[in-house]
């Protein structure tokens, strides 16, 4: 719905606007990153509701935290996407989300199929899952740890029993590739 | 920092991790420094970041739509969604059209309380009424009987004093000098009478005590005619009425006569005759 009619700004017309608090600016933030942002933590957290609350909480404390942003460290999607890694994976981690696990597995798992066909029905993603998919499995395998279920590399390093140099190695080859497909 | 060892930093792949925000504080910051100083550096990391972001672009789920609004109304900026006023506003009118019908079904329910009620009030009152119309029936006929007693005591009261009056005229004639009481007693035609008749000595007048008589009945055609005995002949002193109480004098004064030797009473017709009829003789006596 809102992909026909996104409100967009550039990105230092978004910082000055956010850290001046200006509540128009909420709505453009919301309409120009609230599905990328959801795209990453839905990947994290499976369970919709669960998701969303955590989508909410992070727009909440984009909003609040707006004067802690610094642009010379780097872009406002970075720092916002990091906020919303960092609240899916303590979410992950809490009483709240292993309770709802205890009696939604299966739910859990259709509202994770349904996710991944709301993949393919954006436009913009036609290739994207073919390109994940066309990633080498080894590359794959690391990025999914690390981007989609919040791993640290030190835990992908771990899980995968890999030294933690190749993790790191593959991390970057992995976002290489990336970075050569979108240009 | 030499060329290659720049290279190499760059290809460790912290630059990666420090994007993805798995860098300690620390480590991070030493990459905040290396960045401030090697433009190298800071365009791989710009790089690193558009492709990350470029990934989530793509890789992107739209979230439910009230995730929005809950946030809006979260922070108290959801006055500021112009398109929900106006995705409100076909619900609203439609309540608008719903409530004048609830507001209306509400005042038919109040009509049908106060309909019901109304016919309550109607029995009790109609109720009411008959309780009232039995009792203004039962106070009418105690009126009546009340009137009746009073009209039966007022009879009895009248003949009271008509008694007392001829009593007490009795006991003063008694005593009197002047009177002289003639005692008449019943003849063959009626034995069981008897009546009193007083002379008075001086002016020779004649009185008749309707309490001292006790003459027979007569029917409507006849009255009684007071006869005075001179010298052997009857004199009439007049006639009176029967003995009851409808008159309030008890006394009635008759005829004077200056002498005589017996009084008597004959029943003769209304108004009286010349000559007395024997055969109906009710009392005599001599004086």
């Amino acid at each position: 719905m809102t992909a026909f009619k996104k409100l967009t700004l550039t990105e230092p017309e978004l910082v000055q606007q956010l850290q001046s608090k200006d509540p128009a600016v909420l709505k453009t933030l919301y309409s120009m990153y609230s599905s990328a942002i959801y795209g990453v933590i839905s990947r994290i957290i499976t369970h919709t509701e669960l998701a969303e609350d955590v989508l909410q909480e992070t727009f909440v404390k984009i909003w609040q935290s707006a004067a802690h942003y610094d642009n010379t460290k780097g872009r406002l999607f970075t720092w916002m996407m990091n906020i919303a890694r960092n609240l899916s994976i303590d979410k992950l981690r809490s009483k709240d989300f292993k309770n709802s696990l205890k009696n939604q597995d299966i739910e859990n798992n259709v509202s994770f199929v349904d996710e991944q066909n709301k993949v393919t029905f954006n436009p913009d993603v036609l290739g994207v899952k073919q390109l994940v998919d066309n990633l080498k499995p080894d590359l794959q395998a690391v990025l999914d740890l690390v981007y989609y279920k919040g791993f640290t590399h030190v835990e992908a390093a771990e899980k995968l029993d890999l030294p933690l140099g190749t993790v790191k190695t593959r991390i970057r080859l992995a976002i290489i590739e990336l970075r050569r497909n979108f240009n | 920092m030499s060329v290659e060892n720049l290279k190499a930093y760059i290809e460790s792949g912290v630059l990666e991790l420090y994007v993805l925000g798995d860098l300690s504080p620390e480590e991070a910051l030493q990459v905040e420094e290396m960045a401030a100083q090697h433009p190298e550096v800071k365009a791989e990391i710009a790089a690193i970041e558009q492709a990350i972001e470029q990934y989530a672009m793509q890789n992107a789920v739209e979230p439910s739509a009230d995730v929005e609004t809950r946030l809006l109304e979260k922070l108290g900026l959801s006055e500021l969604e112009p398109e929900k006023t106006v995705k409100s506003t076909p619900p609203v009118a439609q309540e608008a059209s719903i409530i004048p019908f609830d507001e209306s079904a509400g005042k038919v329910r109040i009509l049908r309380y106060a309909l019901v009620a109304c016919v309550a009030l109607l029995i009790i009152s109609t109720a009411a009424l008959f309780i009232t119309y039995s009792k203004l029936n039962d106070a009418h006929d105690q009126i009546a009987s009340l009137n009746l007693d009073k009209q039966k005591f007022a009879g009895v009261v009248s003949k009271l004093e008509f008694e007392n009056q001829g009593l007490s005229n009795m006991a003063a004639m008694a005593d009197s000098q002047e009177w002289a009481t003639i005692n008449m007693t019943g003849q063959p035609f009626s034995p069981a009478s008897k009546m009193k008749v007083y002379w008075n000595k001086k002016d020779k007048s004649v009185l008749v005590n309707y309490v001292a008589m006790d003459l027979p009945k007569t029917d409507k055609e006849h009255e009684y005619q007071l006869w005075a005995m001179v010298n052997g002949k009857p004199v009439s002193l007049g006639v009176f009425g029967k003995n009851d109480s409808t008159s309030n004098e008890a006394l009635v004064k008759m005829q004077a006569i200056q002498e005589a030797q017996a009084f008597a009473v004959t029943i003769e017709p209304m108004g009286g005759s010349v000559n007395p009829n024997m055969g109906k003789l009710t009392v005599m006596g001599g004086v």
